[in-house]
């Protein structure tokens, strides 16, 4: 199910996702260059306007602040045109003015004749290559759907996997019921946000709409209210569950940590056995508080581990000094 | 019933780890499983209450198995025993 990750952003895209939180304005009107977006950096040309070519990253946007600009505009026409002709020497997908400056004519006449879209921005150009980036790394970020059921339990992020009609939906109910927040039923998708970040969240359209067999379609939201619910949470444990089996190999100890990896992030799995009458909801509650202890340091099974091997090693030491002389 | 007596032999004693073991392979088997150390008693389907009894590196544990399949639980036990838990 997992779809490799967007690789080619148009500049049409760009404007359409980040109208509110870039404010752009495309200049030209030309709103497909001749390289698409590809990369999630960001280059600021003052060098290669300057004459220096060498690393003249052309395939990344290119971001044109107060410097550039004043650089350009005091320089001669001649020397402008010959910057501006250097920064068009090569293929770039677009030219952004930050600030609201006014953009040299002569830079808008090249970007033109060679098909580039220039857009501007009233932001000033910290904040805005901030924001684009922010935007691009999403983008960009590998994704994937999973068939599961992702709940904030605690501030958790428990997501809840197992074959189709095991119990995904009702599990989420009953924690809904006891005041935790169903983030998505049934699809997850989920975005690789950093090297260890998983964030998870519902389909769009369907989001926080269950189906409960026996019932049928029901609206979380509407009937539990807003505090039940929430649009994105980061995905910190699978709990697995599975048909109760005697003979399967159950974490008895919890010194063994098992892992589940989604878009190469190891998360920590806790595969959970089911038969009726159980209840799964607490146990749900457990793993979430369980997994915020060993956050914090704290690993009870290590613990006790650690104490009663200390314990065998003083009754031996004990019982060989005693060996012919018992207290 | 069956009864033996096995000498725990893995270098940490019947730790947590060690328990869990014992657990995996007593809970497969219907017989009803029993554990004595000394004068302490633990179920052996219970992973804490193995644990508790504290079984350290040479100490010798009275196994009594009683129920339909006891042989061969008795086998599998005694082979986890003779393995020192997987540990060494």
């Amino acid at each position: 199910m997992s779809h490799p990750p967007k690789r080619t952003l148009p500049v049409r895209v760009l404007l359409e996702d980040t109208r509110g939180a870039l404010q752009l304005e495309l200049v030209n009107g030309i709103d497909e260059g001749p390289l698409p977006i590809t990369v999630t950096d960001i280059h600021r040309p003052g060098l290669a306007l300057a004459g220096f070519m060498q690393n003249y990253l052309n395939e990344r946007i290119q971001v044109l602040g107060e410097t550039e600009i004043l650089y350009l505009n005091t320089r001669t026409e001649d020397v402008r045109r010959e910057a501006v002709a250097r920064l068009m020497s090569v293929p770039v997908p677009c030219i952004i003015v930050t600030r609201s400056l006014e953009i040299p004519n002569e830079l808008l006449q090249s970007a033109t004749q060679h098909g580039v879209p220039v857009l501007r921005s009233v932001m000033l150009t910290t904040p805005f290559i901030h924001e684009l980036t922010k935007y691009l790394d999403d983008r960009f970020a590998p994704t994937t759907e999973v068939h599961a059921t992702l709940v904030d339990v605690y501030g958790v992020g428990l997501l809840f996997t197992g074959r189709s009609g095991i119990g995904k939906s009702e599990i989420a109910l009953d924690l809904v019921e006891r005041g935790h927040r169903l983030v998505a039923d049934d699809t997850v998708h989920v975005t690789k946000i950093a090297d260890d970040v998983l964030i998870g969240k519902g389909n769009h359209h369907l989001r926080h709409y269950m189906e409960i067999r026996g019932i049928g379609v029901i609206n979380v939201q509407d009937l539990f209210g807003i505090r039940a619910v929430r649009v994105q949470k980061r995905i910190e444990v699978e709990v697995l569950l599975e048909d109760w089996d005697t003979k399967k190999d159950w974490n008895r100890s919890g010194l063994d940590d098992r892992t589940a990896s989604i878009l190469g992030v190891d998360i920590p799995q806790v595969g959970i056995p089911l038969f009726p009458g159980k209840n799964i909801t607490v146990i749900s509650e457990v793993i979430a508080m369980n997994h915020m202890l060993k956050v914090y340091g704290v690993n009870a099974a290590e613990k006790f581990n650690s104490l009663l091997i200390d314990v065998m090693q003083s009754d031996r030491q004990t019982k060989q000094y005693l060996r012919y002389d018992t207290e | 019933m069956v009864e033996f007596t096995k000498q725990v032999g893995n270098k940490i004693g019947l730790h947590l780890r060690a328990a869990g073991e014992f657990v995996k392979i007593a809970a497969q088997f219907t017989s009803e499983v029993r554990v004595y150390h000394g004068d302490r008693y633990a179920n052996g389907k219970s992973i804490l209450g193995l644990a508790s009894l504290a079984a350290a590196r040479g100490a010798n544990v009275r196994i009594e198995i009683e129920g339909p399949d006891e042989a061969a639980a008795r086998k599998a036990l005694e082979a986890l025993f003779d393995a020192k838990f997987y540990e060494e």
